[in-house]
């Protein structure tokens, strides 16, 4: 199954192709959801099966490149359209379609009705298939592809009620800003994808990260490279200062939001740096960089977290929190670490959106917290579900998010010193506060939306089984990636699995620090404590006692408006970058550059061209003697010509 | 007398022999049973498939280029792999031709005389067989004159249509002309060389060059006579009347298959007679500098088809200009007069064979539907034939070179040929032309989609075979665009040929 790989990026294409061309035609809904998720649950099998195999091999022979064909051939430049499986890969592979299996089949409730249905999943697929080809591929064009088709089906996912209002625009306008934000990022990519190229010789992951641990390339170059990619990673995963794109992509259908903006393509970005974590070692002022930026990004967005309404802002912002922890290990050189933090938040984070989703579904639409209340006793199967994920998001043992979590956490600790660790500790702690305050104002208390017009009610099993499936994970994934101190150095299976994939690059900046374990420990039950204070405190404030949280954002009223505003970063774009280029672009750019110069040089050099053609057309006469005797001349004129030169 | 050569050179012309059998067969069947008009394009097909079967046989077993010679022990033809690539492309457009046909409105009209027109194409497919092949001075005149006179009655094969006669009769003027300047061209270069084969004529050349100047006239004089099959400016005139007022499958056919033919001899007569000048055989008639020629040759050729193609309403009239702009690309390719630059001609011809097929098609279909190929006739038509719409826009963007159709490729690999080369000027020139010729492929569409109503109150109905053989076409014009190492592959194992380095 391993030669078979490429299957899993086949079917999905398939399944786009299908609903693509033939979606409309087909008369029921069933047909095309049936086509689409059985698609990528065809692909989930291929990765499933390849990994089994890959599992039961000795360590050293796993890695397998599958070519399909050569794609571009030109001088030096050899690249091919070929897949890679290795530890890593196949973990994305496993999230990104499994997840999406789960993902598609629950649409097939949510989109029930729309008019889109067929288009819907046409995208979905199209996403899977480019997603496939970011995880799998075997060099960094492949990857770019993948990169952007992910991008792309972003876009038109976002943008997928175009004719819908979204806050004070419209959708469409959301997806455009996702578009432009992330074409920045895409730039940085590029640019990094040149310089590899530039020094390296090569696009081929194999070849580049070959010649990069040997080293003999200045540590400038390395940062240079880390920087520029980093950039294209923090426009994918919405970190500082690109992440503004995200909470506006909510504006998308939510199985979008859960499946791209939760699960699988914001994580692109953490992927790509893990898949380079030799050049990231080999730099090590760009892993601080990292580090910082992810910190930063983790702590300001559960910040601004803490007080949106609208259901699935607190889950973008939290999102983005995330995001920000997964940079956070890698920074701080825990690269299986941060892609454990990606697996688990997959499970959890896709199941808060998708509980989110039934929420909205059964609510007709409305989606401030605000207006909910009690739900448990409507939807009890997705109370039950979702509880479930706000615990393992908080990092309570013993569910996934505790332990991949804590382990980012211990890293900050004993690499990066006391000030990461105590920002992590914060961040979450805010992050357990906010869900906690999400679900009791969702599920529980009183019932404060209208009951006369709004009937709330549970999802059908179509829905609700994928929130099962994800709450199961989301328990019970973190055993996988149980911590040294509690199951010794081989009881860390997902780190073990991971181990060769990053063993360079963990060489090259082993630091060598030792902590006790009594440390660790330490450590770790402060941040349970402390995450265990922040529920209950969530549970006193709008269960009990709802008038002190008014209380509090009237006293601290300038800092409340400013996290309600976001720290007003949008308009602060709008006024530093947005408005000047757009003044440039008009009064400048559009005016005098483009309609006097280049307009009129075009314009004139059509207008020669104009003129020569009507010229010359003259020539065909039409009459066949003048055709003979220019044919003549021609020959003469060769000639005389030629002879003149010899 | 010894008559082993005859048998054993048989084995290396089963296409030929195939098409020589069924031209017969389809002559007599027609004689016989002059009621079951219907069968001979299915006797024609089966012919060109078994010989095409034949040839991607020889193709996949060719080993080492053979000569095929005659009683006198000289290579006639060659038997190589550049021959056999030209002979796939000339009978797959064959194959095509005879599609077209069956689908052309105007050949329909014609049903008596199907008869002969299907023989005189498998006699034209004879001709343009033999001359991919052929390495002798006369043989190419002979292979040159049968496929053209062929392409003549067949140019004017719409008898009542006064368009097609008036084509007709220019070309065969204009061919006339031109064959006559090549024979006498070819009896003076027997006059200095003794000899009508292409290889003795080179060694005769390298140890006794003669008089440069009359060397130089004869080249020139030879030169034209090819310079007319590809039409190259200044030899190109007929090419706009003859492809207007041919019928359609027929333009397609010549703008195609007998171009090919036209490129293959140029091929093999500049790259055999004229073997590259080493330090050592410095002679003075090896002077005559092909590069600069065909440098020339090529920008004048691209610059003027594109220059006329702006401003054309006939959509039949502007594929044939846009033809000669393509044969500029290609002779540009030519001057690189390397290898890299022949391979860049064999993969362009693969992808222009279906792009230009595929454009002549539609406008083919089209004119079915509306009996007109002037473009003010296509307002709104996007939207009234949308699968036409969408198949002559895919064409027409290959055939600007836009990514990411197959057109693309082929001029990514004129242009690496010519950067590799460095001939950065001539590319510039093949660019700025590409660009030119965006208007007046994109002008079609904007008649097509922008210009008219589009009302979508009735869509035509497409019969399946016509969406078959629009997708046969189309669909490797996308899927080369992306996947083009085997197309590159193929054409880089065929710039073999014989007895040149």
């Amino acid at each position: 199954m391993r030669n078979l790989i490429y299957l899993s990026v086949v079917f999905p294409l398939i399944g786009f192709l299908v609903n693509g061309l033939l979606g409309r035609k087909f008369k029921s809904e069933k047909v095309v959801g049936i086509i689409g998720s059985g698609a990528v649950g065809a692909a989930f099998l291929v990765v499933l099966a390849a990994f089994v195999e890959t599992l039961r091999m000795p360590e050293e022979g796993r890695a397998l490149i599958v070519t399909l064909f050569q794609w571009v051939k030109a001088g030096n430049l050899d690249v091919s359209i070929a897949y890679q499986i290795d530890q890593l890969s196949l973990v994305m592979g496993l999230v990104v379609t499994g997840v999406g299996f789960l993902i598609h089949i629950y649409s097939i409730g949510y989109m029930h009705g729309d008019k889109g249905f067929w288009r819907f999943f046409t995208y979905l697929n199209l996403f899977i298939f480019a997603m496939m080809n970011l995880v799998l591929a075997d060099n960094f064009l492949l990857m770019f592809l993948g990169w952007e088709g992910v991008g792309l089906c972003s876009y038109l996912l976002i943008g997928f009620w175009y004719d819908r209002k979204f806050e004070k625009s419209t959708t469409s306008d959301a997806a455009k800003k996702a578009f432009v934000v992330n074409r920045i990022g895409d730039f940085g990519f590029l640019i990094g994808m040149f310089l590899i190229y530039l020094n390296f010789g090569s696009l081929n992951f194999t070849t580049v990260f070959a010649k990069a641990g040997v080293g003999n390339i200045p540590e400038s170059t390395f940062t240079l490279i880390a920087l520029c990619l980093f950039i294209g990673a923090a426009g994918k995963s919405a970190q500082i200062p690109l992440f503004v794109w995200l909470p506006d992509a909510m504006a998308g259908p939510t199985p979008v939001s859960a499946l791209i903006h939760a699960a699988t393509m914001v994580t692109a970005g953490v992927y790509l740096v893990a898949r380079c974590s030799i050049i990231y070692a080999s730099a090590p002022m760009a892993l601080t960089v990292v580090a910082v930026i992810g910190l930063a990004t983790a702590f300001f967005a559960a910040t601004v977290g803490l007080v949106q309404t609208d259901i699935k802002k607190v889950l973008a912002y939290s999102t983005v929190s995330q995001l920000g922890y997964m940079f956070l290990a890698m920074g701080m050189g825990a690269f299986s670490a941060g892609i454990f933090h990606v697996v688990t938040h997959a499970f959890f984070k896709a199941l808060l959106f998708l509980g989110a989703g039934s929420v909205i579904h059964g609510m007709h639409d409305e989606q401030d917290i605000r207006k909910y209340g009690n739900l448990k006793k409507y939807m009890p199967k997705t109370a039950k579900t979702f509880l479930i994920a706000a615990i393992a998001i908080s990092g309570i043992p013993p569910f996934a998010g505790f332990f991949s979590k804590d382990e980012i956490l211990w890293e900050a600790f004993s690499v990066g010193g006391f000030g990461f660790w105590i920002f992590g500790v914060i961040t979450a702690l805010f992050t357990a506060f906010y869900m906690f305050r999400l679900y009791f104002l969702t599920f529980e208390g009183k019932e404060r939306f209208d009951s006369h017009h709004v009937h709330p009610h549970e999802s059908p099993a179509v829905m609700t089984i994928p929130l099962m499936i994800l709450a199961f994970l989301s328990i019970v994934g973190g055993f996988l990636g149980m911590p040294a101190i509690f199951v010794g150095e081989e009881g860390n299976l997902f780190g073990r699995w991971l181990a060769p994939i990053f063993k360079s690059a963990e060489t090259k900046i082993f630091t060598g620090a030792e902590h006790s374990h009594l440390m660790e420990i330490l450590l770790m039950a402060i941040s349970v404590a402390g995450a265990a204070l922040a529920i209950y405190f969530a549970k006193f404030v709008y269960l009990h006692k709802p008038e002190i949280a008014e209380k509090v954002s009237a006293k601290l009223k300038p800092i409340y408006t400013t996290l309600l505003n976001k720290y007003y970063v949008d308009e602060i774009y709008d006024a530093v970058v947005v408005n000047p280029i757009r003044l440039v672009s008009e009064s400048f750019l559009w005016k005098i550059t483009d309609v006097k110069l280049i307009d009129g040089l075009l314009n004139k050099s059509a207008a020669l061209v104009d003129y020569l053609s009507g010229y010359i057309r003259k020539i065909q006469t039409g009459a066949v003697q003048f055709y003979a005797i220019i044919m003549m001349t021609g020959i003469l004129a060769a000639l005389f010509w030629i002879i003149k030169s010899l | 007398m010894n008559t082993n050569y005859f048998f054993e050179s048989l084995n290396f012309l089963r296409p030929e022999v195939v098409i020589t059998v069924f031209l017969a067969v389809v002559l007599s069947f027609d004689l016989a049973f002059p009621k079951l008009k219907k069968v001979l394009p299915y006797l024609t097909a089966l012919g060109i498939i078994i010989s095409s079967g034949y040839a991607v046989q020889d193709f996949l077993s060719m080993q080492q280029p053979q000569p095929i010679s005659s009683a006198s022990k000289l290579p006639l033809l060659a038997f190589d792999a550049l021959a056999v690539f030209f002979k796939i492309i000339i009978l797959a457009s064959s194959l095509f031709l005879v599609i077209f046909s069956e689908k052309s409105s105007e050949i329909k009209s014609t049903v008596e005389r199907l008869g002969e027109y299907y023989s005189l194409i498998l006699g034209m497919i004879l001709g343009m067989l033999i001359l991919v092949a052929a390495t002798d001075f006369l043989l190419i005149y002979l292979a040159i004159e049968l496929m053209s006179l062929s392409s003549y009655v067949l140019a004017g094969f719409l008898k009542t249509s006064t368009k097609s006669t008036e084509a007709s009769l220019k070309y065969v003027i204009y061919g006339s002309v031109a064959s006559g300047i090549m024979l006498f061209g070819i009896s003076l270069a027997y006059g200095m060389t003794q000899t009508t084969n292409l290889f003795v004529a080179a060694n005769s050349l390298t140890m006794n060059p003669g008089n440069p100047i009359l060397l130089v006239f004869v080249s020139l004089m030879i030169l034209s006579g090819i310079g007319y099959k590809i039409s190259s400016v200044p030899f190109h005139f007929w090419t706009p009347d003859v492809y207007e007022g041919a019928p359609i499958p027929i333009t397609a056919y010549l703008s195609v298959a007998s171009k090919a033919a036209g490129f293959a001899v140029l091929i093999r007569f500049v790259k055999t007679v004229y073997p590259p000048v080493d330090g050592l055989m410095m002679i003075s008639a090896y002077n005559i500098n092909w590069k600069q020629i065909l440098i020339y040759l090529s920008i004048m050729t691209m610059t003027l088809g594109n220059l006329s193609a702006l401003w054309q309403d006939n959509l039949k009239r502007m594929l044939a200009y846009s033809s000669i702009a393509h044969a500029g690309v290609v002779l540009a390719a030519m001057a690189t007069m390397n290898d890299e630059g022949i391979t860049a001609i064999l993969i362009y011809f693969v992808i222009y064979l279906l792009m230009n097929f595929g454009a002549f098609f539609i406008v083919m279909l089209i004119r079915n539907e509306i009996n007109s190929e002037h473009i003010d006739d296509y307002n709104g038509l996007g939207y009234k034939m949308p699968f036409y719409g969408v198949m002559l826009s895919i064409f027409l963007v290959s055939l600007t070179g836009l990514p990411p159709t197959a057109g693309f490729i082929g001029k990514l690999y004129v242009f690496l040929a010519l950067v590799n080369s460095k001939m950065i000027f001539l590319a510039l020139i093949a660019l700025l032309n590409s660009v030119i010729s965006l208007y007046y492929y994109i002008r079609v569409m904007k008649h097509l989609y922008l210009m008219g109503s589009n009302d979508q109150a009735e869509t035509l109905k497409v019969s399946f075979s016509n969406i078959l053989v629009a997708l046969i076409l189309a669909i490797p014009v996308i899927l080369f665009g992306i996947y083009f190492g085997p197309v590159a592959d193929f054409a880089k194992n065929s710039a073999v040929m014989l007895g040149v380095r």
